[in-house]
Parts: structure tokens; sequence; C-alpha cells
């Protein structure tokens, strides 16, 4: 990663190089380079989805009648208020998932934390929309495994959950995004030294009262930060939406931005069906910065700090009990029940011998012409994705944070934007953007990679800034009194740092991009489909054994990857305190 | 014509099931194609006719008669496959060599845009009569036609108890049973929305929906669904997905309606950009043969060649009483069933 960093610093004083008369410095092209990226990147294809909102289909003029089509009728502005709800109800959820179990894995001596962290990086690899299917298998009202389970044992004819509902929509979507929390309290609480909390205890506070009143309050930024990453992630989400909401009757923006581009394909009036939401964000990141303001998150510095974790005594197992149902639910269960099916003839015949088959694994490696390529593109795609978004963001994410450049948050706000935009509105306006000549994208692997490290921009962002920000300048500064340029300084003392979440900010970016199926859903051709879009098909498609046996070479593969990558990560984290 | 199936079979037969072409066993004109398409490579099949598996078979079937031509599936609902087409066509990318979809009006657009390539195939005169020609300019052609009927799980609703007509399924007693998929995703639902409205009026679908039925996507939802027993009765599913699901130990009967099947007569074509054009057509000329049947016959899929048997389980075509629409009613009905079923149903 320092690499990265010797590239894309040179000294710069605190004030904006550019600013200052009479001399050139090398870093002003760096600067301009990531502003001509973060341009191409996120504002293009965002114009042309603002200007595509106020052009007729027909004649290209300029009109409002988008608009009034958008948001004319009752049933999309409903979608709009479902979606939003959604949100509300799968942070909520994920917050109460997430939260405990940072906590105890990070601060506590719980036992089974390996256990836990990887239940928590394993609903994090599962894509959502193979969750969603897990949990149809688990939770119809009728064919349920939990439903039947329920009948046999209360003799009650009625069902004790239904994934088919708003709760159940939001609860299979919550499942699959508290990670996002889960990551961001984690690592915030890994930089608290224990002699705050010390100084809470000997003033006569027990666990619980210094954990709420000193501990969880100063992880605010993170879980706040998590909270507003899982609502946009809920509110951009298609696949989920589509494979339960439409059963459940539960109309959301993304499923309505699908019809817009029902033919006669509607781009004009799925863009202006778009932008409120943009204003959304836009509130919702102003609220964050507002939050961040006070300043009094800053954990470690370059004073010495001992961590120590908390004796949970009897709790201990309670504790871990909670974390190991937040496990079962999010992974053991739907995996266990997707894994059964694949290897099923008929996976409502359930577990017998005559029912088991390898056939659905060898018709995807053998009989299937495209299952293979799936795979492949998938990987390099995220891989590519995840270089560049880390690439690109880390440096902002330090111009930004350091001040480096008149406009910083300009260029911050752009970074973050692009989360808002629902993936299918993304994957638009890159095909509007980016189809046309001269640059003729559309069909090829580019375009998906762009699309991928756009959209995923604002995590590999939001990590790269929050590692940032719990840097204390004095450490740079140590350096740079001591006679180091900023270069040195970044390579010598910030990267070593930031190794380890950088590492991780590519994970999670990686993890993500082989999981996304609406950015790529219109952006894919023939030849650069994802596995992602095809197990989209392949739900429609009344055989999810298949299905089920596409997921499981996904998850295959992808855990494989996560455990070579963790490998590292972990190496760096066992010599960091050394 | 004639002579290159009765040649074809002779081949087959000295060579095993499916060999490739010998050269000497090809008409002039499949040479041509041949040679030319083993050029091009590849064919790209917008496919939202059939279901992966057996799309994915032809493909073989195709690749080991034609070594050096393979076929690249993409398999979607049909008005999915058509989005996906619209879409390359506005960005002026040409990706898809073959479109197959349920909805007829897809072509009637296309042709009428002159974003259809003209060709066809020689093949195509062995075929059913009543399919042989569905455009008197040779631009489309039939390589399925679709049944769809109600289906039922064996184990939930007895043969007695079972809906006899689609209008028994709104009979009260169907409540939270039923299962259908979407008009804004599959071709075919979109052509029942029209046939029931035609019948009925769109007072049988208001009925429908106090009946609660469970709504999917593609018009094969409903087999999951009843195969795992969340619901006893399918809507409008097709005879191929369920039997074959049957042959596979599920729980699954088919009712043919009294009012009659839904019989869907369901086009291929070439984009007149097609980037393969040459493999395309030898694809046309495959899917107009009898190889082709005896291929989607595997799957329970109807035959369109008189040399091909019906598939086992299903009625044989002449004995069915199957109720259409028009391509003109598709175009200018499933827009506006679309719209209705979404005031209806909410989503």
């Amino acid at each position: 990663m320092a690499r990265h960093l010797r590239g894309l610093t040179t000294p710069a004083a605190r004030r904006p190089a550019s600013l200052r008369p009479g001399r050139f410095e090398p870093a002003t092209i760096v600067w301009v380079a990531l502003i001509a990226v973060l341009l191409l990147l996120v504002v293009a294809p965002m114009v042309t989805l603002l200007v595509t909102s106020f052009r007729s289909r027909t004649t290209g003029a300029f009109t409002f009648a988008n608009y009034l089509q958008a948001y004319g009728r009752p049933r999309y502005l409903e979608a709009v208020a479902n979606s939003l709800m959604l949100g509300l109800a799968a942070s909520g959820f994920a917050v109460v998932f997430a939260v405990p179990t940072a906590w105890a894995v990070s601060r506590t001596d719980m036992p089974g934390k390996r256990f836990t962290w990887a239940m928590v990086l394993g609903a994090f690899v599962v894509p959502p929309y193979l969750g969603a299917i897990g949990w149809i298998l688990l939770a119809g009202p009728n064919s349920g495994l939990v439903n039947r389970l329920w009948h046999w044992v209360s003799g009650e004819p009625t069902s004790l959950v239904d994934v088919y509902s708003f709760t159940g929509l939001a609860f299979v979507i919550s499942l699959h995004a508290f990670p996002l929390i889960f990551i961001f309290v984690k690592s915030a609480l890994d930089l608290i030294s224990s002699e705050m909390e010390d100084a809470a205890n000997i003033l006569g506070a027990g666990t619980w009262i210094a954990t709420r009143k000193i501990t969880l309050p100063l992880v605010w930024p993170a879980i706040f930060g998590g909270i507003v990453l899982v609502f946009l992630e809920t509110i951009a989400l298609f696949g989920t939406p589509a494979i339960i909401g439409i059963p459940a009757r539960i109309n959301v923006v993304t499923t309505q931005l699908w019809q817009f581009f029902e033919f006669p394909v509607q781009v004009e009036v799925a863009a202006a069906y778009a932008m409120p939401l943009l204003l959304i964000t836009m509130a919702l990141i102003g609220v964050q910065k507002l939050m961040l303001r006070r300043r009094g998150f800053v954990s470690q510095t370059g004073k010495g700090g001992e961590r120590r974790p908390i004796a949970l005594g009897r709790w201990r197992w309670p504790m871990f009990a909670w974390c190991a149902l937040v496990g079962a639910l999010a992974v053991v269960m739907p995996l266990s029940v997707l894994l059964q099916a694949s290897f099923a003839r008929a996976w409502g015949r359930g577990l017998s011998l005559d029912n088991l088959t390898l056939d659905n694994y060898a018709y995807l490696i053998f009989r299937h012409e495209t299952a293979l390529a799936s795979v492949w593109n998938t990987l390099w795609f995220s891989g590519a994705a995840a270089s560049l978004a880390v690439g690109i963001a880390l440096p902002i994410a330090y111009i930004v944070n350091r001040r480096l450049v008149p406009f910083g948050s300009v260029l911050g706000f752009i970074a973050m934007a692009p989360f808002v935009i629902p993936g299918i509105i993304m994957a638009i306006g890159f095909y509007a953007a980016f189809s046309p000549p001269p640059l003729r994208l559309y069909g090829t692997a580019a375009i998906v990679i762009l699309a991928f490290t756009a959209r995923f921009l604002p995590i590999a962002y939001a990590g790269a800034g929050a590692s940032i920000l719990s840097l204390n300048p004095e450490m740079e500064e140590a350096a740079r009194i001591l006679g180091s340029g900023r270069l040195r300084t970044i390579a010598r003392i910030t990267a070593p740092l930031l190794r380890k979440s950088l590492l991780g900010g590519w994970l999670i970016v990686f993890i993500v991009a082989t999981r996304e199926l609406s950015t790529a859903i219109f952006l894919v051709g023939p030849n650069t489909r994802t596995m992602a879009v095809l197990l989209y098909d392949l739900s429609e498609a009344g055989n999810f054994e298949v299905l089920a046996a596409l997921g499981g070479i996904l998850l295959a593969i992808t855990m494989v990857l996560v455990a070579f990558g963790m490998r590292l990560a972990g190496r760096d984290f066992m010599l960091r305190r050394s | 014509m004639r002579g290159i199936t009765r040649r074809s079979f002779m081949a087959a037969a000295a060579l095993g099931a499916a060999g490739p072409a010998m050269a000497q066993d090809m008409t002039e004109n499949e040479r041509a194609l041949y040679d030319a398409a083993r050029r091009e490579g590849k064919v790209t099949w917008y496919q939202g006719q059939i279901q992966a598996e057996p799309s994915e078979a032809i493909g073989r079937a195709f690749s080991e008669r034609y070594p050096g031509v393979t076929v690249d599936v993409v398999r979607s609902t049909s008005q999915v496959a058509f989005q996906r087409l619209s879409q390359d066509m506005r960005a002026g990318v040409a990706q898809c060599d073959v479109l197959s979809s349920t909805d007829a009006s897809h072509f009637t657009f296309l042709k009428r845009e002159g974003q259809l390539l003209q060709y066809r195939a020689k093949n195509a005169d062995g075929l059913i009569e009543a399919v042989r020609h569905p455009d008197p300019d040779g631009y489309v052609q039939i390589t399925y036609l679709g049944v769809y009927l109600i289906a039922r799980n064996t184990q939930k609703v007895s043969e007695a108890d079972a809906p006899k007509s689609w209008k028994d399924l709104l009979d009260p007693k169907w409540k939270n049973q039923l299962a259908i998929g979407h008009p804004g995703y599959s071709g075919s639902i979109g052509g029942f929305c029209l046939l029931m409205r035609r019948m009925y009026g769109w007072e049988y679908f208001t009925a429908l929906e106090r009946n609660k039925p469970q709504i999917g996507r593609s018009s094969d939802d409903p087999v999951t669904l009843l195969n795992a027993g969340e619901r006893s009765i399918g809507i409008a599913v097709s005879t191929g997905t369920t039997l074959l699901s049957k042959s596979r130990g599920n729980p699954l009967a088919l009712i043919y309606p009294t009012e009659g099947a839904e019989g869907v007569p369901s086009p291929s074509g070439i984009p007149s950009n097609a980037p393969h054009p040459n493999a395309a057509k030898l694809f046309l000329e495959f899917a107009a043969s009898p190889a082709y049947f005896r291929v989607t016959r595997q799957f329970f899929d109807i035959s369109l060649r008189p040399e091909v048997p019906p598939p086992e389980g299903a009625r044989p075509l002449d004995q069915t009483k199957l109720i259409s629409n028009t391509p003109a009613e598709l175009e200018a009905g499933v827009p506006e069933v679309k719209e209705a079923w979404r005031d209806t149903f909410g989503v």
C-alpha cells in the first residue's frame, strides 16, 4: 500500500500548493489527475443522468414531464416510502446484530471470538439474494423449514415466521448488511485503549456503565457511519426486493426503476425518479459531517496505551450465545438449506439417499457453456475494481482530511456520492455516459469494472477516511519536525499505520463486488456476465438446485480468497502491538 | 430438404446418437453456412422461451453437429431478453445473434423498425403446418410452442378437488394456495392476462387478487413453489417445466383447463446487426430440424416436427384445445395489462 502513497504525495505544505506563487509543486499534477478521475467515474455519469432527467425521450428537448410522470402516481410514491422505511428497519436490525457482537469481539474475553468473526465474514460474503433464497426455504409460510418445525412442535396450523412480509424483507437484508456496521465499530473499538474505561472504573462506574457512557460514545461516529451505509445499501438493493418483495407485494424504488427500464426503456423517467434519492443522501452525509465536527473522537495517539479485555464473568457464555445466534441466522441456517438443495435432485423432498446427487455441480462445470466463464469474470472484475477503488480513495481521503487542497470537502462528497445512487441507476448513468462514441465501452469488461469501482468508492473512501481520522497528525508532525518530507513521512509513518485497514478496505470492496447484482445487471453483455447476474437469471427459472450449486461454487472460491487475504491481514495484526 | 432429414437420420444411425455432421451429409446451403459460421465461431442466443438447462443442451447438440461453433446462452424471461436487446440497440452495440421470445410482438416491432435480418430457414418447410409460415416475409421462425395450463401439487390437492377451469381458480377455497408469474417479466403471462381479460374482463384479476396468489417473475416460478409445498396450484405454467420437474420426483400433475390451454407460438429471429449472422442462420436451420426437437423433447417440450413424437405425459397438440393471441393483440394489449396488473396487485 505504501507504494500507492509514494507516487501520490510529495512535499506539500498545509496551504494548498497551487495557491503559492512562484513555485511549482509536483503534487499539483497528482491532485489534478485525481480530480479528473473522479470527474470521469462519478460526475460524468451523474451529470448525464441529471441532464437526461430533463430531456424528452422523443425530441430530446428540455422538459419537466419526466418528473411529473415519475411522481405522478401514488404507486410510485409508495415505492419511495417503502424504500425509506425498509432502510430504517434494516438499519435497526443491523445495529442490534452488529454492535453487541463487535463489542464482544473487540473488548471482552468472550469465548469463540474466531468463530464469531468467521460468522460475520460469512454473512458479508454470502450474496444477499442467495441469503434471501435460503430464507425462502427456511421461512416460507407453508414450506419453510422453521415453520414446518413449528407446526410439528406446537401443533398450531399458523406459521411462525413469514419471509414474504415487510419485516421478513428488512430482516433478511439486515442479515447481510450488518457486517458493515460490525467492521466499522470493531475497528474503532480496537483503537480505544483501556485507560479511558479505567478512568471511569476508578470513578466508580461498572463495566456496563463504562461501556455505555465511555466506549460506545467514542465509537459513535463508526456506528453512525455504519448505519448510513446500511441504510443506503438497503435502498439501493435490487436482488432481494425482486426475489422477496414481489411475492410480498412490496414495491420499492429499485424494483420501480426496473419497471421504468422495461420496453420502451424510459431512462429519462428513471433518472427523474432517482434524483430525490440523491437529496436524501446529501442530507444524510451532511448530518454525519455535523456529528463528526465535534472532533472529540481521536483515540489513537502517539502516546502509549494499553488494551485489556474486559472480564465478562458469568456473562461470557450468554454473550457468546448471542453471537452464535446471529451467526446461525445469517450464515449457518441459510447456507445449510442451500447446501442441501445444491446436492438434491428435488430439494422439496428433503434429505434422503436417493435424493442425493452431484449432478447440479456437474451440469454447471461440464455442461454449461458460460457458468465457469462467469466465475472468472466475477473474480477479476472484483479484484480490478477493488484495487482501483482503494488506489483512488486513499489519496483523496488523505488530501481531504489533511486539507491539502482548497474545497477538499467537495472531493470527499463526490467520492461518497455513488453510494446513494442505486446500483441500477449507476448502471444506467454509465450506460448513458460511456456507451456512445468515443468511449464505446458498453459490453466490455471495462465498463463493469469502472462501474464497480465508482459504486464501491464510498466504501473504500469511508474506510480510508475513518482510519486517517483516527491518526493524530502529531505522529506525522513529529517526523516532519525531525526533518522528514511529506513523502517520507507518509511512507514511513502513515502508510504502515494504515496498512491493515487498507487491506481490509480492499477485501471489503472485493467481497461486495463479487456479490454485486444491481450495477452489473444492465451493464454485462453475453461475454461479461458475472455470477451474480447468472444467479439472478437462475432464480426465476424454478431451479433452486442448480442455483444453489452455483452459489456454492461462488462461496467456495470467495472463501478461499478471503481466507488467504485474512492470513495476510492477520499476520499484520499479530505484529502490530510488538 | 426432406433429403437432408433422411440423410442426417442415417448419419445419426451410423454414428450413434449425435455425431458431427459429415461434409457429405450437408446440403449445399448448410455447408456454405457452416463454413462461414466456423469463421465466426459462435452464436449468442438471447433466450426467453425455455429454461437454461434445455437451452444449454441445445447449444451442446448444435456444437456437436457443427464443431467449432459454440452457443452462448443468455437465458432470462422474455421481457428481460427484449429489454437487453433494446439496450444493446440504444447503445449501438451488436451482441445478440438470435433472439427467442414468447412475446411475438417483439418481432412485429423489430421488423417494423427494420431491425431484423430476413432469413427463412430451408428446414422450416418440414415443421408442422400450424407454425410453418408465421411471417409472409420470412423474418421470423417459430422455435417453440408453449402450452400453459394449471398445475397442482398432488399431495395437497386431489384430482377430485382440483380446479377444472381458469374460472374455478377464483373460488375462495383457493385463497393463499395459488401461484403465478408476472406479465412485466414473462411473455406468456402477459398473453395469459389478455386471454382472461377477453373472456372475463379485468374483473377476473380483481377477483384473483382476493385469493392472494403468490406472484413470481417467470411463468415457471410457481413450479418451484409447488415442489416445495409452499403453494398448491400453479397458474399458467408451461407443460415442459412441469413435466420435467415431475419426472425428477416432484409431486406434480397437469390440468388442461376447460376454456382451453394458453397456446403461445414463440418466434425467433436474427437482429439485423447480429455480429455472427452466418452462425445465426445456421442456428435457425438447426432450430427447424428434428435434431433440435429431439433435444427439447427430452425436456418435455412440444415437438414442432412430425418426425419427433410429443413428450411423454403431454397431450398431443391435435387433442389439445388451445386459445391464443395474435401478435397484433399482444402488441396493443400487453402494455395495458402490465399497468392494470400493477394497479391491481401492487407489484
